[in-house]
């Protein structure tokens, strides 16, 4: 985040710099390798049934979360900006909870066939 | 746009780009970026819609999923979410360069951009002929041109369903252009080991002979099809229009018209261009990946 770049003269740095955006980059290949390579791992019998979902979902989270916050800029964001990103994901969540909590709680006949 | 008759009166400098409702940049870009967050975060909800279905349909039948999953082309998919996140890098340092009114640095970059998200695209489009060759584009009607039913290269290991007259495959016809699957060997697997979902059990089964019936995983893979087509299909629409805006931002970039006290519009088309890689961040792994370690692991 500290630069010394003297040619900027009307904002802070609201950026990470060329370094760090290239970190970021660095760590999205990493992770999309690390997902390719435990998808065909079987954690399911290793660990608990549902861990490589819960592996990639947990790497699509972080993968996603570095996006946002440094090529999005939320990081240098107003709270606004933090409010409609973290909300729309509470959002998100009431409507998966709210659609599954229906669906696990049918009778398979229901919906089954 | 109103005259700035009153403006005039006013000593203070105006920046270019400014518009005469905001004060001053700070409050326009501010206003900008909110403006953008309320769009993106409804788009969140219109992909959001989909990512339900999916968790519908998938908690009820993961394996039909497993094997549609399966039956993708993991590298390309792997090679297409590189290619993604290269292109949200080089837009990233677009906006960069773009706060550093470098111009050059600016169209090189947005060029870049393009070409990568048209990569994107040719993949895909790779990918969709491989589906409609074989017969799993999820509209009855839609395969009369299969060219052979699939999971029949992978079918030498897995069992067929049901009784497949062999020596039929080279005159292959499917007069009423029906959605094509013959390999229920995930289905088998499931049951042979003991974890296949309460859904499942009805889902796949023929009431009548107690047995896996194929025509009815076969519409549970369709479903998988179906949500597939769905969701990469608003993906690539996305990409579409993403390429229509960078077309719009290399021209003005090629203008010179952004600099360090106005590159609002390049931060904003950025911000689309990353919402469009973070649903592919996702999009991969839930489609092509997350079931491969059933068969990736002696199935």
């Amino acid at each position: 985040m500290a630069d010394n770049h003297s040619e900027e003269q009307h904002h802070d740095e609201q950026h990470i710099g060329i370094p760090g955006y290239l970190g970021v980059f660095a760590i999205l290949v990493v992770g999309t390798v690390v997902t390719y390579i435990v998808a065909l791992r079987d954690l399911d019998s290793v660990l608990f049934h549902g861990a490589n979902t819960l592996v990639a979902l947990l790497i699509a989270f972080f993968k996603m979360s570095c996006v946002m916050l440094f090529f999005m800029h939320v990081r240098w964001s107003p709270r606004l900006v933090w409010l409609s990103a973290v909300g729309s994901f509470f959002w998100l969540a009431i409507m998966f909870a709210f659609t599954m909590q229906d669906y696990f709680t049918r009778g398979s006949g229901v919906f089954g066939g | 746009m109103a005259t700035h008759a009153d403006n005039s009166t006013h000593e203070h400098y105006h920046p270019p780009g400014l518009q005469h409702q905001f004060e001053d940049m700070k409050q326009q870009e501010e206003s900008v970026s909110i403006g953008m967050w309320m769009f993106l975060v409804q788009e969140i909800m219109f992909f959001g819609g989909l990512f339900t279905v999916y968790l519908v349909f998938r908690s009820r039948y993961p394996m039909a999923f497993a094997a549609g999953s399966n039956h993708l082309d993991v590298v390309m998919g792997f090679v297409n979410t590189l290619v993604l996140i290269v292109s949200s890098l080089t837009m990233a340092l677009t906006v960069y360069f773009a706060q550093k009114g470098n111009r050059n640095m600016q169209v090189l970059l947005i060029i870049l951009t393009m070409l990568f998200g048209a990569t994107f695209l040719g993949v895909k489009y790779i990918e969709y002929s491989d589906k409609y060759n074989h017969g799993l584009v999820p509209v009855t009607g839609w395969n009369r041109h299969a060219k052979a039913p699939a999971g029949h290269e992978e079918s030498e290991t897995a069992k067929p369903c049901w009784e497949v007259e062999h020596g039929h495959e080279e005159e292959y016809i499917n007069p009423k252009g029906e959605f094509q699957w013959h390999d229920c060997s995930l289905a088998k697997k499931a049951e042979t080991e003991g974890f296949l979902t309460p859904a499942e059990k009805i889902g796949y089964y023929n009431p009548a002979t107690g047995q896996i019936d194929g025509n009815k995983f076969r519409d549970k893979v369709r479903i998988y099809f179906w949500i597939y087509f769905a969701m990469t299909g608003l993906h690539a629409l996305h990409m579409i229009v993403g390429l229509i805006l960078m077309t719009w931002l290399l021209i003005k970039a090629w203008q010179g018209t952004f600099s360090a006290e106005y590159y609002m519009p390049v931060e904003m088309s950025g911000l689309y261009w990353h919402f469009v890689d973070i649903v592919w961040i996702f999009l991969f792994p839930l489609l092509y990946l997350l079931g491969r370690h059933f068969i990736a692991h002696g199935g």
